[in-house]
């Protein structure tokens, strides 16, 4: 039962937390994103076309597609995620508007093209693209070590690519130049600007990030959720990121440890009610857990909540 | 010296749209108008008529003729109808409006309808009290349980410095989780797989009522949302409550210096704008629906975001904006199924709408240069006449 909920724990919290990175680092470059449900829909999206089309000349044993949607569904992440950029950052958007606003499209196009696509493809009207199902790796060894062993077993490969996407995104935000240009530009970016740099390349490059990851992110839930892209890929998991990395204080290993959080009291819950043999109406009771667990701690934790300082302030150079 | 022309098409739109009077106006008229004809754009590259499927949306709701109506059913059914879906959009939009008014941000606005729809369900609803007291203890009850679920979130952040955005995702999965567990133990309809429908006498709407000979679902919810949205543009403007709002909106700091207090303050914001997304769930679960689908938030409370900002965040242009945005959503169905085209793109011509307005300051700020050039260029033109 450990085993379980470390296994289904872990699969859920780590898409949350790659896409709470992307947030982390667009919003600590000073761009509200609230988008980031649309972006993980609109970047699933694209990964799901991209591995509909392979698996129909690949054939469903090929491993390639799964591999392929999860680049492309970066890709896709990032190129929709310009949108948002332009607005805030071009065209001077309220940026909680924009967000707002491209989580809507995101919806309308993505439920739209999924129905013009297959019926164009496969003549037949349906609302979904099927992905087959993912690929499990158990690390022999290690998880035979009673409940740490459970960490290395049934792992979906995205949960090795987040890994290391995380580590990097880490990275580059605390340990380089750009990332502390990029943190500068939340907190004052009069003064990078003073310093020669440009503000809204920075953050234009921020929002990009937070495309790809949530693309990542989305494409991850719909392997291991559904087996299928379709718009029940907007279950407000983008909006649960987003209170992970309130809850983070936008750093990224407190996120971490609030989308762990998430994860396994998620697991924990559904296990409860397995073990416990209550009827499957009751796992609706236990799935509050997370969230009244959330409430709880923030009672504790958000006295020294500060979100960085020039978030959601469109930059004019006028101003300084 | 050659003599500098200015170009004949920036001068109309200068002309257009250059009076910062009218700018609230003209500027989402324009961005509406550009929306339109790029949906337009789509729906021929689809290969169909975009007049057509324009007009389509209209009848749907009731507001351009159909060439046919079934036996018992008039234009004036579908724009009942049509009145009812855009009730809860408007209670849903002022909810968010107040609440961005003091600088608060109700992303709540979808759980708070949920509570307020399932708590009045359960107390009235399944009730046997007679429609002229149900009718009324519904809309209380309604908007009470909404205004505590607001009121809680601002005095989470209040007390413990809770930002709301958090608190009010978390009670969304909450109030949605909790209200299925009751509906999927006590309440489901077995057939339908939703909570069993509340009775004729609390439901908001009269349904059915014959009227010379056309059968019609006449909302009542409509009447009290326009006073609402009446009553609010009263207040924002004209008391100093509305101006204590704004005060609180603008500048915390300041209006805690001026002697407001501005965290009870929030809270009284947070229950009024919950109290208002209450009134939405009861117009939207005992109203346009009778019954509540388990598990799923309604999208009215997130759309309500971009409403209301596209009306400004301002009573009146909310009232426009919902309506506009009500059109597409009701009139899809009809669209649809007489033009052929997929209902989705509606939504896809929403979202153009939204976002095009959303670069409002962006067509105000180019508007602005233009004019300024052109004022210049005239200028220099005068002088090197008088020379």
């Amino acid at each position: 039962m450990v085993d379980k909920i470390i296994i289904d724990g872990m699969s859920f919290a780590l898409p949350l937390f790659v896409m709470a990175i992307g947030g982390i680092y667009s919003e600590r470059s000073g761009i509200t994103n609230l988008a980031l449900e649309g972006l993980q829909g609109a970047g699933a999206f694209v990964g799901a076309l991209v591995a509909f089309f392979m698996m129909r000349s690949l054939g469903a044993d090929s491993q390639l597609p799964y591999y392929a949607a999860m680049l492309f569904s970066m890709i896709g992440g990032m190129c929709y995620a310009m949108l948002h950029a332009l607005l805030c950052i071009k065209f001077k958007a309220d940026q909680v508007i924009s967000g707002v606003v491209i989580n809507i499209l995101a919806m309308a196009l993505t439920e739209f093209l999924t129905k013009v696509v297959n019926r164009v493809v496969i003549g037949k009207p349906s609302n979904k693209f099927d992905l087959g199902v993912s690929q499990r790796w158990t690390v022999p060894g290690i998880s035979e070590i009673p409940v740490i062993g459970a960490f290395f077993k049934n792992v979906y490969p995205f949960e090795l690519i987040i890994a290391v996407v995380a580590l990097i995104a880490w990275y580059v935000l605390y340990r380089t130049k750009f990332g502390l240009h990029l943190r500068a530009c939340g907190d004052n970016p009069h003064a990078v600007d003073a310093a020669g740099i440009d503000v809204a390349k920075i953050r234009f490059i921020a929002v990009m990030v937070s495309g790809a990851l949530s693309g990542l992110a989305g494409m991850c839930f719909a392997y291991s959720i559904s087996a299928n892209y379709s718009s029940g890929i907007y279950l407000g998991y983008g909006y649960l990121s987003i209170a992970a990395l309130i809850f983070g204080n936008w750093k990224i290993i407190p996120t971490l440890a609030a989308c762990l959080l998430f994860g396994f009291a998620n697991s924990g819950g559904h296990q409860l009610v397995l073990a416990a043999g209550l009827p499957s109406s009751y796992s609706d009771l236990i799935m509050i857990l997370p969230y009244v667990l959330t409430l709880l701690l923030l009672v504790f934790f958000s006295k020294h909540n500060d979100a960085p300082r020039a978030l959601g302030e469109i930059y004019d150079k006028g101003k300084r | 010296m050659k003599k500098r022309k200015v170009n004949p098409v920036t001068k109309l739109f200068v002309k257009l749209l250059g009076n910062e009077k009218y700018q609230a106006i003209t500027i989402p008229v324009f961005a509406i108008l550009i929306s339109l004809i790029v949906g337009a754009a789509v729906i021929a590259a689809l290969g169909k008529d975009p007049v057509s499927a324009y007009t389509n949306l209209l009848q749907g709701c009731g507001l351009w003729p159909k060439p046919k109506y079934a036996g018992g059913k008039s234009m004036a059914t579908d724009f009942f109808s049509f009145l009812n879906y855009w009730t809860p959009m408007i209670f849903a939009s002022l909810a968010v409006a107040v609440a961005l008014k003091a600088g608060l941000f109700n992303i709540g606005v979808s759980g708070q309808m949920l509570a307020a729809g399932f708590v009045s369900t359960v107390l009235i609803g399944y009730s046997s009290l007679a429609a002229p007291i149900a009718k009324p203890l519904v809309v209380i009850i309604a908007a009470l349980v909404g205004g505590l679920v607001g009121a809680f979130m601002g005095w989470l952040k209040y007390k413990f410095n809770i930002n709301e955005v958090v608190s009010s995702i978390m009670l969304n999965y909450i109030v949605q989780y909790v209200v299925a567990f009751f509906i999927n133990t006590k309440f489901v309809d077995p057939v339908s797989r939703q909570s069993k429908n509340v009775s004729d006498a609390a439901r908001l709407t009269l349904m059915g009522t014959e009227i010379g000979g056309f059968k019609y679902d006449i909302p009542l919810g409509i009447v009290l949302a326009i006073v609402v949205a009446l009553v609010i543009k009263f207040v924002l403007d004209k008391t100093t409550f509305g101006y204590e709002i704004a005060t609180v909106g603008l500048n915390r700091k300041a209006a805690q210096y001026a002697g407001i207090n501005v965290g009870r303050k929030m809270i009284l914001y947070m229950l009024i704008s919950g109290g208002l997304a209450g009134l939405a769930g009861a117009t939207y679960y005992l109203g346009y629906f009778s019954s509540i689908q388990p598990k799923v938030l309604s999208a009215t409370g997130f759309d309500a975001i971009a409403v209301s900002l596209l009306g400004n965040s301002h009573p009146l242009g909310i009232l426009l904006s919902s309506f506009l945005i009500s059109i597409m959503g009701k009139g899809k169905t009809y669209m649809s199924s007489s033009a052929g085209l997929d209902a989705e793109i509606a939504s896809v011509i929403t979202g153009l709408i939204l976002l095009f307005s959303a670069c409002g300051a962006f067509i105000r700020y180019k508007v602005k240069r233009a004019k300024d050039n052109m004022a210049e260029i005239e200028k220099a033109n005068k002088a090197e006449v008088n020379e």
